[in-house]
């Protein structure tokens, strides 16, 4: 009962069957890549702009602050954006659902948590455990700096305090934000099939047998045509 | 919802057990440090400021909650003026302009603070040590007319400006700065001499001070035309510290 069978096959709006290549499946829709993207390059402005704020050998020889200030505010009043227009419509199926795989953790999400050590971290799920905590993390992390942001800029002057406190947060989190990015990148630039499946919305099948196998039972019992039309060893699978 | 975890022991492990919602966990869990910091902040720098600042210098980042300057620059570099060129111009609705070099300061009465640097985001330096002349004594040797009720402060930077009122420079601790923590004011500080307004935000603090122009309208500065406001007291209201 990790998730209700029926909604994550083929996307949004198309048929898999027909519009996918061989052997591929759908694993992120358009809302969901549009999403990703828009935010990814917001998210590098916050940090290119964020660390020319905060440390002090930027902030002294790029200097501009002033015009800085205002890239990293407005980019950051945008950031979450993508996301509530992503899921402020009938086009949310996917994303709506991804995030709740986010959310829901089964055995082997713990699991992957006990095995990665050995670089035998296979996940069942879409997502393994350590997408999971890092999308919650940064998900949390993007609200947070959202508030903690706002009231740094536009709380009244008598604030003070609670800007302080803002303050510190915000710090905190540039931290926990650059290093959770950082992480992500690097395992999606030493992952091509992934990192690839990010920009156009496919994944193998064979990929999808190693890592995700529950994911894939998802599809094949969801739509087993299409599922099964793909051909090879997990075709005959489908009950 | 504890026990949602327990019943997920290696023993019953494949039994198909109800999800844990560790997303949403996660997500309250940061919240909430995130706001036990925002309400707590101020009294956490108080209390470690001091020992994370000596991490935060030894490894040359700044970090959370330390006692540390930011270093802000509106341009895209900062000038490096060499004391022995260095001339503050006092002009405007005086009755006699003044060129003042470092020396000339340095003559002048001279005038001690400790007070901190409070930055109007949230950032605070505590415990500064300021030194220099204070402002209402520039005024007087230059001697202001009777109409003037402003002051524009310019500087070197050829960007940053900044303002007050004639009354509020009159308050015994704001100073025109040669010196801060202990030695002349380096020029990422905004050396050789920078204001240092007490009482408000450290903005009005104006970096690289090459200028005072006596004027009769309050001119809002650099920060101010970028929203900030222009009666800059910490905390909302005015305020004067009385140092011994």
């Amino acid at each position: 009962m990790i998730n209700t069978a029926g909604r994550s096959a083929g996307g949004h709006g198309s048929t898999p069957g027909s519009s996918l290549p061989v052997g591929e499946l759908k694993r992120f829709d358009l809302v969901e890549r549009l999403v990703h993207w828009s935010m990814a390059i917001m998210m590098l402005t916050l940090i290119v702009t964020g660390a020319i704020l905060y440390l002090p050998i930027l902030a002294l020889h790029i200097g501009h602050r002033g015009l800085i200030e205002n890239i990293h505010v407005i980019t950051g009043l945008c950031l979450l954006g993508p996301l509530v227009l992503g899921l402020a419509g009938p086009w949310r199926k996917q994303l709506l659902m991804d995030l709740r795989r986010f959310d829901r953790w089964g055995a082997s999400d713990f699991d992957w948590f006990r095995t990665v050590a050995r670089r035998k971290g296979l996940a069942r799920d879409k997502f393994n455990g350590g997408q999971k905590i890092e999308a919650a993390f940064l998900g949390a992390a993007m609200v947070a700096a959202l508030v903690t942001g706002v009231i740094m800029r536009f709380a009244p002057s008598s604030w003070i305090t609670w800007a302080t406190g803002a303050t510190l947060v915000h710090d905190a989190l540039f931290f926990g934000i650059l290093a959770a990015v950082l992480a992500h990148v690097a395992f999606a630039l030493s992952r091509p099939d992934q990192l690839i499946s990010m920009f156009n919305g496919r994944i193998s099948r064979s990929w999808a047998k190693t890592h995700a196998a529950a994911w894939l039972s998802e599809l094949e019992r969801s739509e087993p045509a299409a599922a099964s039309s793909a051909d090879g060893p997990a075709g005959g699978s489908s009950p | 919802m504890a026990e949602e975890f327990e019943r997920r022991s290696p023993g019953d492990r494949k039994s198909p057990a109800k999800p844990v919602h560790v997303g949403r966990r996660t997500v309250l869990g940061v919240l909430a440090l995130a706001g036990i910091g925002i309400a707590a902040g101020a009294k956490i720098d108080k209390a470690l400021g001091s020992s994370i600042s000596s991490v935060s210098n030894a490894i040359g980042v700044p970090l959370p909650g330390d006692d540390a300057f930011r270093f802000y620059t509106v341009t895209g570099s900062y000038p490096v003026i060499p004391a022995d060129t260095f001339e503050l111009t006092v002009d405007g609705m005086v009755h006699e302009p003044l060129r003042l070099r470092l020396a000339d300061l340095r003559s002048m009465r001279r005038t001690q603070l400790v007070h901190q640097f409070q930055c109007v985001t949230g950032w605070v330096v505590p415990d500064v040590h300021w030194e220099g002349v204070l402002l209402s004594d520039v005024l007087e040797r230059a001697g202001v007319t009777p109409k003037a009720t402003a002051l524009r402060f310019f500087s070197a930077d050829g960007v940053y400006t900044e303002s007050l009122t004639l009354s509020q420079a009159q308050l015994p601790d704001i100073l025109v700065a040669d010196k801060m923590l202990g030695t002349n004011v380096t020029a990422d500080h905004g050396g050789p001499v920078r204001l240092y307004v007490a009482p408000m935000y450290g903005y009005k603090s104006i970096k690289w001070l090459n200028r005072i122009e006596v004027t009769n309208e309050v001119v809002p500065g650099y920060w101010e035309d970028n929203g900030y406001p222009v009666n800059a007291w910490i905390g909302g209201v005015a305020q004067v510290n009385v140092v011994p």
